[in-house]
């Protein structure tokens, strides 16, 4: 695919879970249009491919992320552009019944809690700037919950939602730019593994399971899954200027998993 | 802002009502992406044309078809379809000074003849198994102003939920269908509603402006979007950057809509 020349240029991006699937694509495509990119992650992916700045850090801890942000200003400067992109779930399937207060926590904690701080850190500088853009990277499970495996997570997903609408009230006059941004199925290398990890208990085959997978979601009409290239080109798309008039919006990108309007 | 030269290169592509407002802002963009641009309108408008021009009212099923037969015969096929033609010539006032002939009417702009051209042209994007549709709604088919341009909201809804289906259903044949809602966009068209939405209720055009803008429930951005700012939304979505994007609903309107989605 061709690529945007630098409309980038002069922006400090901050991608949370920047090392790994979606995130890293994200990264690389901001790099491509040349803004200076810092990723955060636990833990380094050990990839020495890895170009943009690296902090490990884990946001689920209240105190990281003010170290982190500080890092961030005394190496590069006002940060421009920040994808809240880290977010999963550790829960178990089972449906309801077989979540504790912990994984709730755990997934409150994950996709909602850690995007607020790091957002509550870093609006100020966006402010005094007059300028900035935030994406919450959700999951259209916000919207199209799937209780069996996924309760906890999407219903943070769907709280992230509503936090991103309300911020983006707030803070688009001051000239900040806020959107969410909500995936379907993304083939990652995590996907990847549990694609792979299902073929290997059932004895049916990758495609077979991945077909399985995709009905349980209702079908997606595109016949495949995302790839995390997909998505970060919509996410460069969004922090460009070129998006200037986008702000407020959840925006889904499904293979039109959706069923409703 | 430095533009990605010719990833649409080799791309054929329709816009109608591609004389004026947001319809030739898509146009000129599309083209400076490297496509081979089409336009239709009522008439020709004056001065040199920047692309192929087909005289053509879609509400007139002749002239939809006529359209259609043209492009089929001229050109090797039909990557991107911009239905972008509609509009209100219905009175302010509410549902009591609507008259059957006003509802006909919106119905047949703004609903009806992208049906047609759709029924007429898509299949042959099926035929080639790679297309792209977009149809241009309007805020007001999610949120509507019965006071201002009641009927024009409510046609904007059909069109809505048949480009939801549509897309559904060509999905699998390799053709992506999307659907773009602007908000309050600057354009001529804008102006003549809103001079005559004034004219009847004794304002001048800037207070009928902020009216309307307050009926929304106030703009985040605080102004109208350029119609550039519709165009740029619209050639990423047609881009093969957007492969995954199908069956789903962009709305681009400053922030102004109030809920989550």
């Amino acid at each position: 695919m061709e690529k945007f020349a630098k409309e980038l240029t002069g922006k400090l991006a901050l991608v949370t879970g920047g090392t790994k699937g979606i995130g890293r694509a994200i990264a690389d495509r901001l790099l491509e249009a040349g803004a200076t990119v810092v990723v955060t992650a636990r833990n380094h992916p050990g990839d020495e491919k890895l170009k943009p700045y690296f902090i490990p850090t884990d946001l689920t801890i209240p105190s990281e992320t003010d170290k982190v942000v500080r890092e961030i200003n005394e190496n590069f400067g006002t940060i421009d552009i920040l994808v809240n992109n880290m977010g999963g779930s550790t829960s178990p399937s089972g449906g309801f019944g077989a979540l504790t207060d912990e994984h709730w926590e755990n997934d409150l904690q994950l996709n909602l809690q850690s995007s607020i701080r790091i957002d509550r850190a870093i609006l100020p500088q966006m402010v005094e700037q007059k300028g900035g853009v935030i994406i919450h990277i959700s999951s259209l499970s916000g919207i199209l919950p799937l209780y069996e495996s996924l309760g906890a997570y999407a219903v943070a997903k769907a709280a992230l939602n509503n936090y991103s609408k309300s911020l983006s009230k707030e803070f688009t006059p001051k000239g900040i730019r806020v959107a969410a941004v909500s995936p379907g199925m993304v083939k990652t290398d995590t996907m990847g593994a549990y694609l792979q990890s299902l073929s290997d208990t059932s004895g049916r085959s990758v495609d077979e399971v991945t077909k399985n997978l995709m009905t349980t979601l209702g079908g997606v009409p595109m016949g495949r899954m995302a790839l995390p290239e997909e998505i970060a080109e919509l996410v460069g798309f969004l922090v460009s200027p070129r998006a200037s008039y986008i702000t407020g919006v959840n925006y889904i990108i499904d293979g039109g998993a959706n069923p409703s309007l | 802002m430095e533009k990605s030269t010719k990833e649409l290169s080799g791309k054929i592509a329709l816009v109608t009502g591609g004389t004026k407002g947001i319809g030739k802002a898509i146009a000129d963009e599309l083209a400076q992406l490297g496509a081979t641009v089409i336009i239709t309108a009522r008439s020709k408008p004056d001065g040199n044309l920047r692309h192929a021009f087909i005289a053509a009212d879609l509400t007139k099923p002749e002239d939809n078809e006529e359209l259609a037969k043209k492009i089929i015969a001229e050109y090797d096929g039909l990557d991107i379809l911009i239905n972008n033609v509609g509009g209100t010539s219905a009175p302010a006032g509410g549902f009591s000074v609507l008259s059957d002939a006003d509802w006909e009417n919106d119905l047949q702009l703004n609903l009806l003849a992208a049906i047609k051209l759709d029924k007429a042209l898509v299949p042959l994007m099926i035929e080639h198994n790679t297309g792209v549709v977009i149809h241009i709604s309007s805020l007001n088919g999610k949120l509507p102003l019965y006071a201002s341009n009641f009927s024009y909201g409510v046609t904007k809804a059909a069109l809505n939920n048949y480009s939801k289906a549509l897309a559904n259903e060509v999905a699998p044949k390799g053709v992506r269908v999307i659907t773009v809602s602007p908000g309050m966009v600057k354009t001529t068209a804008m102006e003549t509603f809103l001079n005559s939405y004034g004219a009847s209720i004794g304002k001048n055009l800037n207070e009928t402006a902020q009216l309307v803008m307050n009926s929304l429930g106030g703009v985040p951005m605080n102004r109208l979007a350029q119609p550039e700012e519709i165009a740029h939304l619209v050639g990423f979505l047609v881009s093969p950057k957007a492969s995954y994007i199908t069956g789903t609903n962009y709305v681009i309107d400053g922030g102004t809509i109030p809920t989550t989605f």
